[in-house]
């Protein structure tokens, strides 16, 4: 099936500019330098493309925020630092198909008529990483990137930026703060970053995927690009697949796309013990869904919003019955705890208190009290931070054990 | 020995400036740059560093502590960082991680007594398709099995 | 500035735009709990102790970082804000080691307050606590107990602020996140002392008042710090007679709410080496004795000079009252010969554009405006003189070169004069008497006593009144 983001990764040597060119690559720059930025932006906005980081907010509309002349540069930063468990979607854009990405930039950089980029890239990607600087090497030695881009006197530069280990700077301020060589601390909003972001002046940051869908909507247009999705979750999109299905993988389909067809279809159906227990539909911090739920639900913002659950990052986690989520959630625990920034007292101490919570049943067993006292550690966690980590933690604590009390049940003590 | 960057990474710290309104930006890659030289970020590399950008030491001190993977002592020469978290360790990770332990002696934090291993579990290391993984330095190894840790495990000790 | 009409709990109230909600509802009288904020710092919003619900907000509101908008309605008693009071207490004990009866901050500690005001629960944790250092130096006077901090970044944001230095930082991150300095490295900033002042909590304290005494056994009285020319407001903080710290005292025209760490410390005078009793001149050396004997002692040193031989130098340590007494008294009853003062005036003084100014004295500013002149004029018609307080080094060698004797010297404290007096007389330091400064700004601040005159110490004026009496007593007899 051809799509939109994956049609180049099965060619050999995708990942180079000469690959890219002969398969259509940087064909919509004579388009785009011809069309009034604003177009552009009404263009995105059209196509209905919303964030694919996970929160998933309109990127068109995003852009419009920010302002026209303030007077000072104005950055796009790309967020590569893919970190939700269960996500490795741009993993593979970075690694196969570099080049998408950077015309990807150069659409939005001359949307909103920035000329600095910084690809934010995680740490721990090695291959992707080199990938991504030497597309962006070959870039500039062919006139794409640097000065008088395509010579269409527009000058254009990309830094690709390495994190070096922490999570939380996948979250949109915090990667600002340590792209500016700090402590990843999210920052308190507002100023949101349309107005105040890297270096205090206007920024767009968007994800990997986002950005690496727009050569494809610029050159075929928006409403091509409707053609797939849903009416309020248009397009395509990429999800992670891992877990429990005997071909993990990451999967282009349209959004709305069925959960019960991901798994049968792309990834030849639940593996282990080839029982579906829960799926987890949108990287590790989104409730989860029991078996159930997951094979009625359909891969769409509001589908999904609609079970009580997000689309996040589309990173799908299916978990087989052999699991005790009681384990899985512990799990968790320890990874927020760890990946808390420790700026917001509900969230420094509460991840931690709940992993070791966690932990403590998980070992020596525990009460029907420390149950209530999960989910009341969840409610005071929520929604009272600087950023959604807390939160990130909170919804698996409360939906796990909603949704499977007899795991947690198991490890009750029978007191006499 | 007082640390400097060699000529070559000197040539890379000063085209890093170039890249930043700030000079304070520079400091992740600076001290990426550091590190591959040194092996490990020595609080003395940390106050080179300092002073390279115009920070103060206690400002990339805190910077340093907060990246997991700036390393603040030596590790081995092949550092394993084992993935453990959800999607590894649905496919198995912590047999892995037990197996590290019973044939290698070796778990988190440690670094083998010839120098050559070292060990930490590491979060997600966005390998959840190709389940359990870890890094071997910088490499990715990925699908890991027993036998293939010990394959491996042998190929690393003679090289 | 435009003026915004807010709610705050049902209360109307009008403030300039852009007020934080914390200071809006001080406005009203209301608090509204906070560790992390600080009305002398830059905001954070860390601590999450201010959140209140302002309606049409999805979500609530941390009061130090949202600004009052025009209609703004705000909540800050409603249930639902008790209670994420009460769950922002717990989450900040739970790794609390709750060692009360040890730590220094008790009676004035944040914690204690809040827990008191707003949570009330037993504590619900059964988890092994995070464990941390006790004991860490972190320089400058201050040590840091890094299990009860809860990384506030106050003491940080002083540093950066208010010293303009870079010497802490949070390092570490999660429920591992603390405050330290550079490894092996101090703290040299001379501001430091104002981290143990802002820390809401007991992790940072002051080497110099750890375990002297319990805060609430206590007294405060309003002062100004007579360590430079700057005048800072602060409180001096006392019990059985004794100065235990002095504090700075919010005032935004002259020190906002800091003070330096010489300052801080300038109080121990008032405590130690004191001169409690009166002291003259005997074959044997500096004898201390009765006021009578003094005075008698006096009384035949005075004898040896006429009126026109005598004059005194007055002192830039003294209060406006003080000096004023002294130069009347010496106007009145010697007076053709001009009268002279004298400055503390150590080599090399440290000064910077912060607080600390390079005159060490903190009424050099009345003093110059008495017509006074320095020491080192002094005219050869001069023989004796009655000496305030103290005199500089060079002051004193100048009286030495040229045989000035001394007659007697008022003073607070032992001195380097003391075998160059004839009499000592003792008197009170600041603290234990009111009085006024004047600032190198010409700022007039009073500060009160917070000491009974300790020992036999008594102000100038009384001195004036039994010397007088003396003087005419020579002149009947003569």
């Amino acid at each position: 099936m051809t799509l939109v983001l994956t049609n180049r990764f099965k060619l050999k040597d995708s990942h180079t500019l000469a690959v890219y060119e002969e398969n259509g690559g940087y064909k919509t720059i004579d388009k785009v330098f011809a069309t009034n930025p604003d177009d552009i932006i009404e263009e995105v906005k059209q196509s209905g493309l919303r964030g694919r980081g996970g929160a998933g907010f309109p990127a068109g509309l995003k852009w419009s925020f920010i302002p026209k002349d303030p007077g000072k540069p104005k950055y796009v930063c790309v967020n590569a630092d893919e970190s939700e468990p269960g996500t490795f979607k741009d993993r593979y854009l970075l690694e196969l198909d570099p080049h998408q990405l950077i015309e990807g930039i150069i659409i939005c950089c001359y949307a909103i008529q920035s000329h600095d980029a910084y690809i934010y890239i995680r740490g721990e990607f090695d291959l992707p990483y080199r990938r991504i600087q030497a597309a962006v090497d070959e870039a500039y030695a062919k006139g794409y990137l640097g000065k008088n881009i395509f010579g269409k006197g527009y000058d254009l530069n990309i830094v690709v930026h390495r994190g070096a280990g922490a999570y939380i700077c996948g979250e949109e301020t915090a990667l600002l703060e340590s792209l500016e060589g700090k402590r990843g601390n999210p920052r308190v909003k507002p100023p949101f970053p349309a107005t105040h972001g890297a270096f205090g002046c206007p920024t767009v940051i968007n994800n990997v995927e986002t950005i690496s869908a727009l050569p494809w909507i610029i050159t075929n247009g928006a409403q091509n690009y409707r053609q797939w999705g849903t009416e309020k979750s248009p397009g395509t999109k990429m999800f992670s697949v891992s877990g429990h299905v005997n071909k993990p993988g990451v999967y282009e389909v349209p959004l709305g796309y069925p959960i019960k067809d991901m798994i049968q279809n792309e990834c030849g159906g639940v593996g282990g013990t080839g029982r579906l227990k829960a799926v987890i539909p949108g990287g590790s911090s989104v409730p989860v869904l029991t078996a159930e739920e997951a094979l009625d639900a359909n891969l769409d913002y509001e589908s999904l919003m609609e079970k009580g659950t997000f689309l996040g990052s589309g990173g799908i986690i299916v978990i087989d019955d052999s699991v005790d989520m009681l384990w899985a959630l512990r799990n968790l625990g320890h990874f927020y705890s760890h990946e808390s920034c420790g700026q917001c007292t509900p969230c420094r101490e509460g991840t931690g208190w709940v992993s070791k919570i966690l932990d403590r049943i998980y070992h020596e067993g525990g009460t029907q009290a420390d149950l209530d006292l999960l989910n009341e550690i969840a409610d005071n966690m929520s929604g009272k931070t600087i950023c959604a980590l807390a939160d990130a933690l909170a919804m698996p604590v409360r939906s796990y054990l909603k949704k499977f009390p007899e795991d947690f049940a198991r490890h009750i003590k029978k007191t006499a | 020995m007082s640390f400097a960057f060699t000529p070559e990474n000197q040539k890379k710290f000063e085209a890093l400036l170039t890249k930043y309104p700030t000079k304070m930006a520079a400091l992740l890659p600076t001290l990426w740059l550091a590190q591959n030289q040194n092996g490990h970020l020595s609080l003395e590399v940390q106050e080179h560093v300092a002073s390279l950008l115009d920070l103060s030491p206690v400002h990339v001190h805190g910077v340093v502590t907060f990246y997991t993977m700036y390393k603040q002592k030596p590790s081995g020469k092949f550092h394993l960082q084992f993935c453990k978290t959800l999607s590894c360790g649905l496919c198995g990770s912590e047999d892995l991680i037990r197996h590290m332990k019973e044939k290698y002696k070796l778990e988190h934090g440690k670094v083998s007594e010839d120098g050559k291993f070292s060990m930490e579990l590491v979060e997600c290391l966005a390998s959840c398709g190709t389940a359990p993984a870890m890094a071997v330095n910088e490499k990715y190894v990925e699908q890991l099995t027993v036998e293939k840790i010990d394959e491996l495990m042998k190929k690393l000790s003679v090289a | 500035m435009t003026k915004v009409k807010i709610t705050i709990d049902g209360h109307d109230l009008e403030v300039e735009q852009g007020t934080n909600l914390i200071e809006a509802a001080r406005q009203l009288g209301k608090t509204i709990p906070h560790y992390c904020y600080h009305p002398g710092l830059p905001p954070d919003g860390n601590c999450r102790m201010c959140l209140v619900q302002v309606e049409k907000m999805p979500k609530p509101v941390i009061g130090c970082r949202t600004g009052a908008t025009e209609g703004m309605v705000v909540h800050t008693q409603s249930d639902e804000v008790k209670k994420m009071r009460q769950s922002i207490m717990e989450f900040l004990l739970i790794n609390h080691p709750l060692d009360c009866p040890t730590c220094d901050q008790a009676g004035e500690c944040r914690l204690q307050d809040y827990y008191m005001d707003y949570d009330r629960i037993p504590s619900r944790y059964q988890e092994q606590k995070v464990h941390k250092d006790k004991m860490v130096d972190l320089g400058a006077g201050v040590m840091l107990d890094e299990e009860r901090c809860i990384v506030c970044t106050r003491c940080v944001r002083v540093c950066q602020e208010v010293a303009k230095s870079e010497e802490l930082f949070v390092q570490e991150r999660g429920n591992h996140s603390m405050v330290a300095t550079f490894p092996g490295k101090k703290m040299t900033n001379p501001y430091a002392g104002n981290t143990v002042d802002v820390c809401p909590v007991g992790a940072l304290t002051s080497k110099d008042f750890r375990y002297k005494k319990r805060v609430w056994f206590l007294s405060a009285a309003d002062s100004v710090c007579q360590g430079c020319s700057r005048g800072c407001n602060i409180s001096v903080h006392h019990a059985d007679n004794r100065v235990y710290r002095l504090k700075p005292r919010h005032n935004p025209e002259v020190n906002d709410y800091w003070m330096c760490d010489y300052g801080r410390i300038d109080y121990k005078f008032v405590n130690d080496g004191r001169r409690l009793k009166p002291h003259f001149k005997t074959d044997a050396g500096l004898q201390e004795d009765s006021y009578q004997n003094a005075f008698a002692h006096l009384q035949s040193v005075l004898q040896n000079y006429s009126a026109d031989q005598i004059t005194g130098i007055a002192s830039a340590q003294e209060s406006n009252e003080e000096i004023n007494a002294f130069v009347d008294f010496i106007k009145s009853n010697f007076g053709s010969l001009p009268i002279y003062f004298s400055k503390n005036n150590p080599e090399n003084p440290y000064e910077d554009d912060i607080l600390i100014k390079a005159d060490k004295n903190p009424n050099s500013a009345h003093i110059a405006s008495k017509n006074l002149k320095p020491v080192s004029e002094i005219s050869g018609g001069v023989k004796a003189v009655f000496v305030q307080r103290n005199l500089s080094a060079q002051d004193a060698q100048v009286l030495k070169d040229k045989g000035i004797q001394i007659v007697a010297l008022f003073a607070t404290n032992e001195t380097n004069l003391d075998n160059l007096a004839e009499v000592i007389l003792p008197i009170p330091t600041f603290a234990e008497q009111n009085g006024h400064f004047t600032n190198f700004e010409g700022k007039v601040q009073g500060f009160t006593k917070a000491l009974k005159p300790r020992g036999e110490s008594r102000l100038f004026a009384e001195h004036a009144e039994d010397i007088k009496a003396l003087l005419s007593s020579i002149k009947k007899a003569s």
